[in-house]
């Protein structure tokens, strides 16, 4: 039987007692600490599946009992990583990222309280996007979610891992408007208009009075999450818009200089992502199917591929959301601008309230096909993704393509990458996916994440967000003024959670008593 | 390649992955639908929650609330298990056995990851298997 797992300077008979604290205050059957509990809160996509193993889990179903956790916690100085479902399975999932820290599951934690006049809903972080779909449709509310392409998860849960959806709503943190937070030393706040008693307010207006600290507990170890208010999108009167195929590699430029000026003019309001031919042959078919070769696809392959599905290098969807006066005007305007680019296809679309709605993330459903492509290669499947962030710039975006498209190929990886718009930048999502049995492919993974951030570093664009191997590296790319950032971070860091017990490691923020476990 | 009419209806979703829509063949219309909704166009079926299944109770309200994102018509586990098998959909088997259930939600099996205790608890997922072992049910009505 496999020891269980402890963070530096731990014993197994503290381990064991506080185990048995955890299970005096919230009961046996919210505390799992047997081998295969450990086994199931592991990273399912490690590329390293010695790393990140926690010593156990514990799931609190209220606030009052993650309170009690952390003072535990803080009792034994013993970490937590808390999860709010855990199905950000590219990011490391359930899994901490110091060996031995205990998971705080919220799982069990999903009350749903919906404003219906004003579109806020207070969610607790174990409510999933198919849990508030769910409620919508059951309360017949007239409000769309923002859904990611792996809608499994948790709906704060992955705002607070600045998540992406589809919609006009698809910068999902700037949704959030106020929060409830454990602090790792057991106080509960309240942010915004939350801190002001029996304010009818804390769901309307963000800010509050003063510091406004809501984006201080996102990809933080800052604070627990319990309970978050955001807002949701009016069902719109119609949704219109086209798919555009586009032929070869090199239209991404003009692209991204005729897709930005539109974003950032707010006729586009939504969050288009340009994306390549895999993504269709990934999610519908398996590699075998097209080739036996090793190494990178080659053009012949790539060109089979898009005949068999009809699509372009590369292929985005636009859609205009509100009025169906104001839509049929701008969709002039947006069928002009994307004509004279020279699409190789465009297929326009249209609904209006009341026809049969059309059941994807443009529309805010939930989803989890798209995870399919783990099956691209065959065998125990995942990804990981390296996610740069770039101005909206077409020159830019065709360089880094073209980087990072060579690296695909100089590690044998078959390339999905897509360029998703916010309002002023670009996200660069490049997947990898891979097959967990190919020990020699496996191996190689490492290597090529890290070729993409040095050669990303070398011209000036960082990542949004990252896997647990990760964090410690991408941290120390945000090198401005000898690190600054990460210095203000980690003073804040030992500021609040004195004893080090909340997340350390997360996004690259240790506690001064786990400096020494940094790893770039 | 199995399931022709499901990969065309996942191709035409495939514009929330940055893919066009392609033009698809109609669908045999899900009945999960609510009654005075429309019947959804060609393309993906809609999302199977606890609002289609009005009446479950026990482990099928479970499963629905904890299996149907991924096992549902249109799910990852359904599009997946379909490449293998006759039956993708878990509710009209009529050969599962509900350790065998247990084991692969918490271990985990093939593509799917393992379902940790904190999410569902043994007690539900016992429920979920014993009534996925007196399979074939109606599926979503």
């Amino acid at each position: 039987m496999a020891e269980t797992p402890l963070p530096p300077d731990f014993t197994a008979a503290k381990m064991a007692q506080a185990q048995k604290a955890f299970e005096a205050a919230l009961g046996a059957n919210k505390v799992f600490f047997t081998e295969l509990d450990r086994a199931s809160y592991q990273d399912k996509f490690a590329v390293d599946e010695a790393a990140h193993h926690p010593a156990g889990a514990i799931a609190p179903a209220s606030v009052e009992e993650v309170q009690a956790a952390v003072r535990i916690a803080n009792q034994f100085r013993l970490p937590l990583w808390p999860i709010s479902r855990g199905k950000n399975l590219g990011y490391g999932g359930t899994a901490p990222v110091l060996a031995g820290t205990v998971v705080l599951d919220l799982s069990r934690m999903r009350k749903i309280e919906f404003d219906e006049a004003n579109g806020v809903v207070t969610l607790e972080p174990g409510v999933g996007f198919y849990d508030l779909y769910d409620y919508i449709q059951r309360h017949k509310l007239p409000y769309w979610l923002s859904t990611p392409g792996n809608s499994w998860g948790s709906v704060i849960g992955n705002a607070l891992d600045r998540g992406v959806g589809y919609t006009p709503y698809g910068e999902n943190t700037k949704s959030f408007c106020g929060m409830e937070v454990v602090l790792p030393t057991g106080e509960l706040v309240r942010t915004g208009m939350g801190a002001f008693s029996n304010a009818p307010t804390w769901g309307l207006y963000p800010f509050g009075y003063g510091p406004a600290w809501d984006q201080m507990f996102v990809q933080s170890n800052f604070g627990i999450v319990t309970k978050a208010n955001m807002w949701l999108m009016p069902e719109p009167e119609s949704l219109m818009g086209m798919d555009v195929e586009f032929d070869r590699p090199e239209d991404l430029k003009a692209m991204v200089d005729t897709i930005g000026p539109l974003r950032r003019e707010g006729l586009l309001r939504q969050s288009p992502s340009i994306g390549n031919w895999l993504r269709a042959a990934a999610v519908l078919t398996t590699r075998d199917q097209w080739t036996d070769k090793p190494g990178a696809l080659d053009d012949h392959v790539i060109d089979a591929i898009r005949k068999r599905f009809n699509i372009g290098w590369w292929g985005v969807s636009l859609r205009l959301y509100g009025r169906e006066e104001v839509n049929k005007a701008s969709y002039k305007v947006l069928e002009k601008a994307m004509t004279q680019i020279r699409p190789m296809l465009v297929k326009p679309t249209s609904w209006v309230k009341g026809q049969p709605l059309e059941y994807s993330g443009w529309t805010g459903t939930p989803l989890t096909f798209p995870m399919q492509n783990v099956n691209w290669y065959g065998g125990r499947g995942g990804h990981i993704g390296f996610s740069p962030i770039l101005p909206q710039d077409g020159s830019v975006a065709l360089a880094q393509f073209q980087r990072t498209y060579a690296r695909y190929r100089e590690y044998g990886m078959d390339y999905q990458g897509s360029f998703a718009f916010g309002e002023r930048h670009l996200i660069n999502v490049n997947a990898m996916i891979f097959d967990k049995d190919n020990a020699e492919k496996m191996g190689r993974i490492d290597a090529f994440f890290r070729a993409l951030v040095a050669d990303a570093k070398a011209e000036g664009f960082g990542e949004y967000r990252t896997h647990l191997d990760y964090m410690d590296l991408v941290a120390e790319s945000y090198d401005w003024n000898g690190g600054a950032l990460r210095k203000l971070n980690e003073k804040v860091k030992d500021a609040l959670d004195p004893n080090g017990i909340l997340a350390p490691g997360k996004s690259g923020i240790w506690p001064r008593g786990l400096a020494g476990e940094r790893r770039p | 390649m199995r399931g022709h009419r499901t990969t065309i209806a996942i191709l035409s979703a495939l514009a929330l992955a940055g893919c066009a829509a392609r033009a698809a063949e109609p669908q045999g219309q899900q009945a999960a639908a609510a009654p005075a909704q429309p019947a959804p166009p060609p393309g993906m079926p809609k999302p199977v929650t606890l609002v289609d299944r009005p009446n479950a109770t026990g482990g099928e309200k479970l499963y629905v609330e904890h299996c149907a994102m991924c096992h549902a018509p249109g799910g990852m586990g359904s599009g997946l298990l379909g490449r293998r098998i006759d039956q993708p959909d878990l509710e009209k088997r009529d050969n599962l056995v509900a350790q065998y259930v247990i084991l692969a939600a918490r271990r985990g099996i093939g593509n799917m990851p393992a379902i940790p205790r904190g999410e569902v608890s043994d007690e539900d997922l016992q429920a979920i298997a014993d009534y996925l072992a007196a399979g074939p049910h109606g599926g979503a009505k």
